[in-house]
């Protein structure tokens, strides 16, 4: 335990930004995944163990759609698009057998799919790791701002992430489609009595959260490390942070994915040695006092 | 009492027919084949008094085994008590610790008691890891688990071993059938299908969940016991995350409505993990098609199946 | 092997004879298996991989030559999935069921010492060519009589690394350090080792700042922040694998590596080299494994063979699998027999011809019975291939004087 680093660093503006920073990229990249965790929970009751290994998957398609074009844009958008299609067909083939069928029955089948996703990707990528490399438009220099590092790169992750959960919530909250997922998230033998086609909608579920974790995974590889089972990881965060947020709620898990990215990067000056610790600790207190997480409906 | 002593009488049964196995196949495989079955079916069963009879789906009874595993190898390395002694202590360490985890976790309901368990099996993990000085850290607890001789029989050896590993087992078993077959079982039953209900007729929910998380906790850290002799020490993989998903998996595959159906879903789980494991390297790929298989195809554990098909309904069970 | 219990030895001792035979009794020519078991699934599969890769080209290599005093090697590949009980579980399989009568483990540490305690039960002779941990054969609380070792260890590393960035501390000034390496027993024996060797050599450093992520974890932001924060002018690192190159590229665009001098110990290994797209020059680094280290042809020939079978360079794993069956080989020749106890004798001292050895010779050092004498030295990298430039071998007489010291200082000897 070192609390006067900790107190040295939230006192000195320079370290102040920097770690800020490194906590919201880091909370924000986790949020893209989490926040297609939560829908998926919100609207079909569905925990989705997979859905770490839709981030890799993501990743890898991105990865190799920038080989082939040479564009981190066009790579990104196709880690996406990929797994909103993956999204689907995992719905469609496997998910929708076991709706209403008990959440660990759900989980053997999610877990199914990680093994083989995590082979499948050894057999055609192979077992090496691979690092995408930065995009030319962003091997800049740093920015100092108030004393504090900040790479442009970073800036542009946490724009488009803010962004895209900015569409996410005006698509639920404005569009004819977004009340139709919340009022099914409330009550889906309503809106199938409204002779809406829940089949499409729960699909469309799936599309976008696949997307989500797709973005996230294409995003985040010009940085991190591809390998096989590095879905893993994300999946454990991801559900701290939806878990959190409460289950189902989309601002509970952007408030808690940044809180988890901000434990994060104090912790690591304060606490070097139990940061991981940390956040399991966070979590049981906070489910201890509010039963169903920070922003969760209350489970009868 | 008919029931009780047939079972008993299944159970001596058992161990005699597992006694003289390995007088007619050579080959030691088998004996620790039964062994780790022996740890793993002991641990998948205590899980499943929670998830198949009390409907408390916990992510994090690893916690117990891996807790199991590591105060007992510790005991017996840094104190001098015998392995009975260590053996009784272990099961006490894990029953006081149940107490305090069931105490937190059972207010909690569904999906978020699920992963509140969860955050206690890796908080302890975190745990086991940075207390390096104590436990190793990741490396586990090195330099094998000393003086395994217990009334002149040596826990080292291999065929002693497999002999203490199923009679452990066995009674395990036939402690376990019986404490569902009691009026406290019913209460569990009552709680699983309608909470409301059993309160309302008089349970105190609270009171018999945490007995249940309590006693399914010393169930677990017993299959943690065999698992440290087994391995001759302790690892922080044996309180990881993935050790509570073998239960969970072993529960689901063999059955959570039927007494044995845990056992035989770890059984299963082994032979599988055993036998792709010789043939091929892309493990995870057939073992997620067989899975895919049992659970799309059954849609229900393998004893479960087997039940509704003969025409019965099974004990347990949740929906 | 211990004793079967006399019950079972008297009801088996006619159908134990007649199945135990075929080994003994059959003719010379019956192959000699050996198993060898490592993580072949999940994020560490490649160390399972290469290692295997290299085994094949070695036991091609010794069959073709006659395999082990006569009898051809058959190897028994099995999976761990980097998980000790199953390491366990597998180490035994292979002797008591697949018929191996000795075990290549090519298991990281923990698996290592599982496998040790499976070699003390059984008996099985054992060559660890993965675990770096030193004290798997330095204590001899662990050491067991018919386990070795061909890989390298912690403690060499470090001392090796020390003398290198004391010389280079000297020369640019470099007091001001800061660590950054996996937070678990490997992490943190190898930096906080590395650290006293670095002070033993350049006395007036200082330790600033120390950050331990997480192994496999996979955004390193916080503690590269943490890093830049704590201003130091030198920095090791223990990092490796994909661990390391997501470090790289996400320090890269802190500018990180033009801020300090960086001293990483496992970068010049072609995974870590050829993965990272980007990579800094003058980044200062220990030869995990390099064509150029030792500079000698052996070494090349044996890189490039490598290169050409399996489309890609060797790793450091590689040549320790490499070298743990040439000291197969090699006892089996000075035994003049395949039987396990002989050549378990045969190895303790054993000096074998080896591409990877300083002097191309690599020695099981009889004492505590692991492998000495490899090349082992620092470099500093460059942007394109060969990737690592100046790569200076370290001189043994030192590595034994301190490690000496270091035995006798943590009781070992």
């Amino acid at each position: 335990m070192d609390l006067d680093a900790l107190l040295g660093c939230v006192t000195s503006s320079s370290c102040l930004v920097t770690q800020t920073t490194s906590g919201l990229i880091v909370g924000m990249l986790l949020f893209m995944v989490a926040a297609g965790l939560t829908l998926i929970f919100g609207v079909l009751k569905i925990v989705n163990f997979a859905h770490g290994t839709f981030y890799m998957l993501g990743a890898y398609i991105a990865y190799s759609a920038f080989m082939f074009t040479g564009s981190y844009v066009l790579g990104v958008l196709a880690g996406g698009l990929g797994m909103a299609i993956f999204g689907v067909i995992f719905e469609r083939v496997l998910i929708s057998r076991v709706y209403g069928a008990n959440v660990l029955m759900q989980l053997l089948i999610c877990y199914a799919v990680v093994l083989i996703c995590d082979d499948l990707v050894k057999i055609v990528w192979g077992p090496d790791f691979y690092a995408m490399g930065m995009p030319p438009a962003f091997q800049v220099p740093p920015l100092f701002i108030a004393g504090g590092v900040v790479p442009p790169f970073y800036i542009m992750l946490i724009v488009v992430a803010l962004a895209i959960g900015g569409a996410l919530s005006l698509l639920l909250g404005l569009t004819r489609i977004g009340k139709i997922i919340r009022a099914a998230a409330h009550n889906p033998n309503m809106v199938s009595a409204l002779g809406i086609n829940t089949t499409l909608l729960y699909s469309l579920v799936f599309a976008v959260g696949g997307m989500l974790a797709g973005l996230a995974g294409g995003l985040a590889a010009p940085v991190r490390s591809l390998t096989p089972g590095m879905g893993f990881s994300i999946l454990i965060e991801s559900f701290i942070v939806t878990v959190i947020g409460g289950m189902g709620s989309i601002g509970g898990a952007l408030i808690a994915a940044v809180v988890l990215g901000l434990i994060r990067s104090f912790g690591t000056i304060g606490f070097p040695l139990f940061t991981e610790g940390l956040m399991y600790i966070a979590m049981i207190i906070i489910l201890v006092f509010k039963p169903s997480g920070l922003f969760g409906k209350e489970i009868v | 009492m008919g029931r009780i002593f047939r079972d008993i009488a299944i159970g001596i049964l058992a161990i005699a027919v597992l006694a003289a196995v390995p007088h007619l196949i050579p080959g030691k495989a088998f004996q620790d084949f039964v062994i780790r079955c022996s740890s793993m079916a002991l641990f998948a069963t205590s899980l499943n008094l929670l998830v198949g009879y009390t409907g408390l789906s916990s992510f994090g009874h690893g916690l117990f085994f891996g807790l199991g595993t590591y105060s007992f190898a510790l005991l017996m390395q840094r104190t001098g008590i015998s392995l009975p002694m260590a053996f009784i202590a272990t099961l006490l360490i894990n029953a006081v610790t149940a107490v305090a985890v069931g105490a937190i976790c059972i207010r909690l309901r569904l999906i978020y008691f699920a992963f509140v368990t969860l955050a206690m099996q890796m908080l302890m993990h975190s745990i086991i890891i940075s207390w390096v000085g104590l436990t190793g850290g990741d490396q586990g607890l090195q330099g094998g688990i000393p003086r395994r001789v217990v009334a002149g029989i040596d826990l080292g050896n291999q065929y002693n071993l497999y002999i203490f590993a199923a009679v452990v087992l066995v009674i395990g078993l036939l402690i376990m059938r019986h404490i569902v077959n009691t009026s406290f079982g019913t209460s569990l039953r009552m709680i699983r299908d309608n909470e409301a209900r059993a309160s309302f007729l008089g349970i105190v929910v609270w009171r018999v969940k945490l007995t249940v998380f309590v006693l399914s906790a010393v169930f677990a850290s017993v299959g943690g016991i065999v698992m440290s002799l087994f391995v001759s020490g302790a690892y922080p993989e044996l309180i990881n995350w993935p050790i509570s998903g073998d239960a969970i998996f072993a529960i689901v595959m063999g059955g959570v409505g039927s007494f044995l159906g845990p056992t035989v879903g770890t059984m299963i789980l082994l032979l599988l993990n055993d036998v792709v494991t010789r043939q091929t390297e892309y493990y995870g790929l057939a073992l997620g098609i067989i899975i895919l298989a049992f659970a799309l195809g059954l849609r229900r554990g393998l004893l479960d199946f087997i039940t509704e098909r003969l025409g019965g309904r099974p004990a347990g069970g949740i929906s | 092997m211990k004793p079967t219990e006399p019950t079972r030895r008297t009801v088996l001792t006619g159908a134990a004879a007649v199945l135990a035979a075929p080994h003994i009794a059959g003719a010379q020519a019956k192959a000699v298996r050996i198993g060898m078991q490592a993580t072949f699934s999940g994020p560490l599969a490649q160390s399972g991989i290469t290692h295997r890769n290299a085994i094949e080209m070695e036991v091609d290599r010794i069959n073709a030559a006659g395999g082990l005093a006569g009898r051809p090697i058959e190897m028994v590949y099995r999976d761990s999935k980097s998980q000790p009980q199953e390491a366990a579980r597998v180490a035994r399989e292979l002797v008591n069921s697949d018929g191996c009568e000795m075990l290549l483990d090519a298991e990281s540490s923990a698996g290592s010492f599982a496998v040790q305690e499976v070699v003390r039960d059984l008996g099985v002779l054992c060559i660890h060519s993965s675990s770096e941990t030193s004290s798997l054969t330095a204590d001899p609380k662990y050491r067991v009589a018919s386990a070795f070792r061909s890989s390298r260890q912690g403690i060499h590393d470090a001392i090796v690394g020390g003398a290198y960035a004391a010389k280079v501390a000297d020369a640019r000034k470099l007091t001001k350090w800061a660590t950054c390496s996996p937070d678990y027993a490997y992490g943190r024996d190898t930096t906080a080792q590395y650290l006293e060797y670095l002070k033993h050599f350049k006395p007036d450093i200082e330790v600033i700042s120390q950050a331990w992520p997480k192994l496999g974890q996979p955004d390193f932001t916080e503690v590269i922040t943490k890093l830049i924060q704590a201003r130091p002018q030198a920095m090791y690192t223990a990092l490796y694998g994909g661990d390391l190159t997501a470090f790289i590229n996400q320090g890269n665009i802190y500018a990180l590596f033009s801020a300090m001098q960086v001293f990483s110990v496992n970068l010049a290994d072609y995974t870590a080299l050829t993965a990272i797209k980007n990579l800094p020059p003058g980044i200062a680094t220990g030869n995990r494994y390099v064509v150029t280290c030792p500079d000698t042809v052996a070494n090349r020939d044996w890189g490039e063979a490598y290169r050409k079978r399996f489309n890609e360079y060797p790793t450091n794993w590689s040549w320790q699998s490499s070298t743990g069956m040439r000291f197969y080989e090699g006892a089996a020749k000075k035994a003049g027999s395949a039987d396990p106890k002989k050549l378990a004798e045969a190895l303790r001292g054993l000096t074998i011809e080896c591409p990877f050895g300083v002097d191309g010779t690599v020695t099981m050092r009889a004492e505590d019975q692991t492998v000495v004498g490899y090349a082992i030295g620092w470099g500093t990298t460059l942007t394109k291939p060969p990737y690592v430039a100046d790569v200076k071998p370290a001189d043994w007489g030192t590595i034994f004087e301190l490690e000496t010291e270091w035995k006798k200082r943590n009781g070992f000897i």
